[in-house]
């Protein structure tokens, strides 16, 4: 109750350090939102598909763009034990060229339902040349009912819906099923449209027939119990499986941006936790004789740390609210494209890692705290 | 009843060592205010932080109602200087961003929690010592007199048995100061503690109804 009197008794410095606290809480608040965003922006495609583990092509992995697995093999993982269930996965690359500005789209074939995708705004694709296009397309003049073209496969599409969180290394995704996929694929591969330069039909058949059925990696759940390691060792070497959110993790440098990001969050509650420590541990210096006097009639240091871990749990409480306010305006005024994904549970992560090293930071104060000697308060104090 | 018994006290050691207090003894009634007097240096802050259980002799005893004084700890000393000693200190010491009924208010609060006798008992010390206007006001806002009589209230919140003041008028000027040594010696009388008040000056240890004067560490007159 005192202890709370003191920090309203000194408004402006407390509001001073408040407001720097605060300030703390929001970076970590808002490098962790866009980090989200920045993550499922580089991978969403991959992390939030809807399987356990993905297998690729030997010496592909983590590079979806590079593995290719034919109906043979896809055959073969689903006949492995330890798998549950599989589907395959086709991945291409593509621009959209009936825009007036063409743009980059990383298209997606699932063997699997379609239903994993959440529509935001029209229908789920049902069947040949319909697509569910991830919305940031949207910023790119793509609306519900267009009929995109595809370049340079030169291949057309009717948009039917938007899904969201799907992007794959910033780029809007273009999903569609897997024998759609495999036409886009082949035409891809092939170059059709290509006037004159057209691959014989006879290479081209046989290419076709090649890729008939194939996918590019495996999506798979496991059975219960079932591990990742054992589910290697019964597909061989011919394979690699990595779960999910492992594969998502890896390549298009995610590696070194996950680190990047995490040392920022890192360095900042480090920063906020000796913002509090210092503070704390110079107001204490100041109060030397105030809180020599205390003691002096009675006060234990018990009682003066109590004291202590009130106002800052008080004082890191405010910042917090502070900062919370600070980072969803700092959201607010993003641009879309900036991904800023708050996520609740990683923000509570890292305001609890804030009061933690606040606490910790603490025990300098408790250390000047337990060395003042109230016998000070007598007599000598104006020596 | 205080009795004060052989008590000698050494700072430091080997060459630097100072004898601040050498084998001082008396003894004090209840009801009764004791002047300390004596130049500076001659021991009265030391013989005060001893009897406060904020120092400990190096021999001799201090003995309460019977009872020789033996603190364990610093948890212990600060126990017994919250239910048994009221210390006025030269500067008033209050705690500046409370105001003069919280400062009163804190001592029970260090023990524990705060009643309503508490708040009745802060209320009626303040307006005791002419203080029924200045109970909402902070340190800052008092003259210097105002709050040496709020310290001398805060002392008295736990009803002590035993009363320390180092050198209470100080700060004041001739007549507040013995305006402040009064209402102390009425409180003594009033409340049957026993009170030791360290003073440079003469004219305020008049008042007591005791006097001891030290020297060098040594009782020269009592
Ligand atoms: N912590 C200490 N360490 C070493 N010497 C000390 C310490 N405290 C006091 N002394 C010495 O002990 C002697 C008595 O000091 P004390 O403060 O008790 O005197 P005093 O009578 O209160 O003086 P004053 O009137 O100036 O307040 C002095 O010589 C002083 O220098
Ligand atoms: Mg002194």
């Amino acid at each position: 109750m005192f202890a709370i009197k003191e920090l309203f008794g000194s408004k402006f410095k407390f509001s001073l350090i408040a407001l720097a606290i605060g300030l703390v809480v929001s970076l970590t608040m808002v490098t962790s939102a866009m980090s989200e965003g920045l993550l499922t922006g580089m991978s969403g495609a991959k992390s939030r598909l809807d399987a356990d583990a993905l297998v690729f092509q030997r010496d592909t992995y983590p590079t979806i763009e590079r593995s290719i697995l034919s109906a043979d093999d896809l055959d073969a993982v689903a006949g492995t034990s330890g798998i549950a269930g599989a589907y395959g996965v086709g991945h291409t690359y593509a621009s959209v060229g009936s825009v007036d500005e063409p743009f980059d789209v990383r298209v997606f074939g699932l063997g699997g339902s379609m239903d994993q995708l959440p529509i935001i705004e029209g229908r789920a694709a049902s069947g040949h040349d319909e697509a569910v296009l991830d919305a940031t397309a949207e910023l790119d003049g793509v609306e519900i009912g267009d009929t995109i073209t595809l370049t340079p496969m030169d291949a057309s599409l009717k948009v039917v819906g938007f899904t969201e969180g799907r992007r794959y290394v910033m780029v809007p995704t273009v999903w569609v099923d897997l024998e759609t996929w495999e036409a886009l694929h082949l035409a891809a591969l092939l170059g059709a449209g290509d006037d004159g330069e057209q691959a014989g039909e006879v290479a081209a058949a046989r290419m076709a027939e090649q890729f008939s059925g194939s996918a590019s990696v495996a999506a798979i759940d496991l059975e219960p119990g079932t591990t990742i390691e054992e589910v290697q060792r019964g597909l061989g070497d011919a394979y690699r499986v990595a779960g999910i959110q492992d594969a998502a993790d890896a390549g298009n440098g995610m590696p070194e941006m996950i680190l990047a990001v995490n040392g920022i969050q890192g360095v900042s509650v480090v920063i906020g936790a000796l913002l509090v420590g210092v503070f704390f541990y110079i107001t204490t210096l100041h109060k030397t004789s105030q809180i020599a006097a205390i003691k002096a009639i009675g006060a234990s240091n018990a009682y003066l740390y109590r004291d202590l871990l009130l106002q800052i749990t008080v004082l890191v409480a405010i910042a917090t609210v502070l900062g919370t306010v600070l980072a969803l305006g700092a959201g607010a005024g993003m641009p879309p494209m900036m991904a800023f994904d708050p996520d609740p549970r990683r923000w509570a992560v890292a305001v609890l890692a804030i009061f933690g090293t606040a606490y910790v930071g603490s025990l300098f104060s408790l250390r000047s705290i337990l060395k003042i000697d109230p016998a000070t308060a007598l007599g000598r104090t104006s020596a | 009843m205080l009795a004060i018994n052989d008590i000698t006290k050494t700072y430091g050691s080997g060459r630097t060592q100072v004898t601040a207090l050498d084998q001082v003894s008396f003894r004090l009634g209840e009801g009764k205010l004791l002047a300390m007097i004596g130049p500076s240096g001659s021991g009265k802050t030391t013989l005060v932080s001893i009897i406060a259980g904020l120092l400990t002799p190096t021999s001799g005893e201090v003995i309460i109602d019977g009872h020789p004084l033996h603190l364990r700890s610093s948890a212990d000393a600060a126990r017994y200087r919250r239910e048994t000693v009221g210390i006025v200190f030269q500067e008033h010491h209050l705690v500046p961003y409370l105001t003069a009924r919280d400062n009163l208010l804190l001592v029970p609060h260090l023990s524990g929690r705060i009643t309503r006798e508490d708040r009745t008992r802060a209320d009626d010390l303040l307006e005791s010592f002419g203080l029924a206007d200045r109970v909402s006001h902070r340190p800052a806002l008092l003259s210097g007199g105002e709050r040496q009589r709020v310290a001398i209230a805060r002392a008295l919140m736990n009803t002590p048995t035993i009363m320390l003041v180092d050198e209470p008028t100080a700060s004041l000027d001739t007549e507040r100061g013995f305006q402040v040594v009064e209402m102390l010696k009425d409180q003594v009388h009033e409340r049957g503690m026993t009170c030791v008040m360290v003073t440079h000056d003469m004219r305020m240890a008049e008042h007591a109804d005791e006097r001891l004067m030290l020297r060098d560490g040594r009782v020269v007159a009592g």
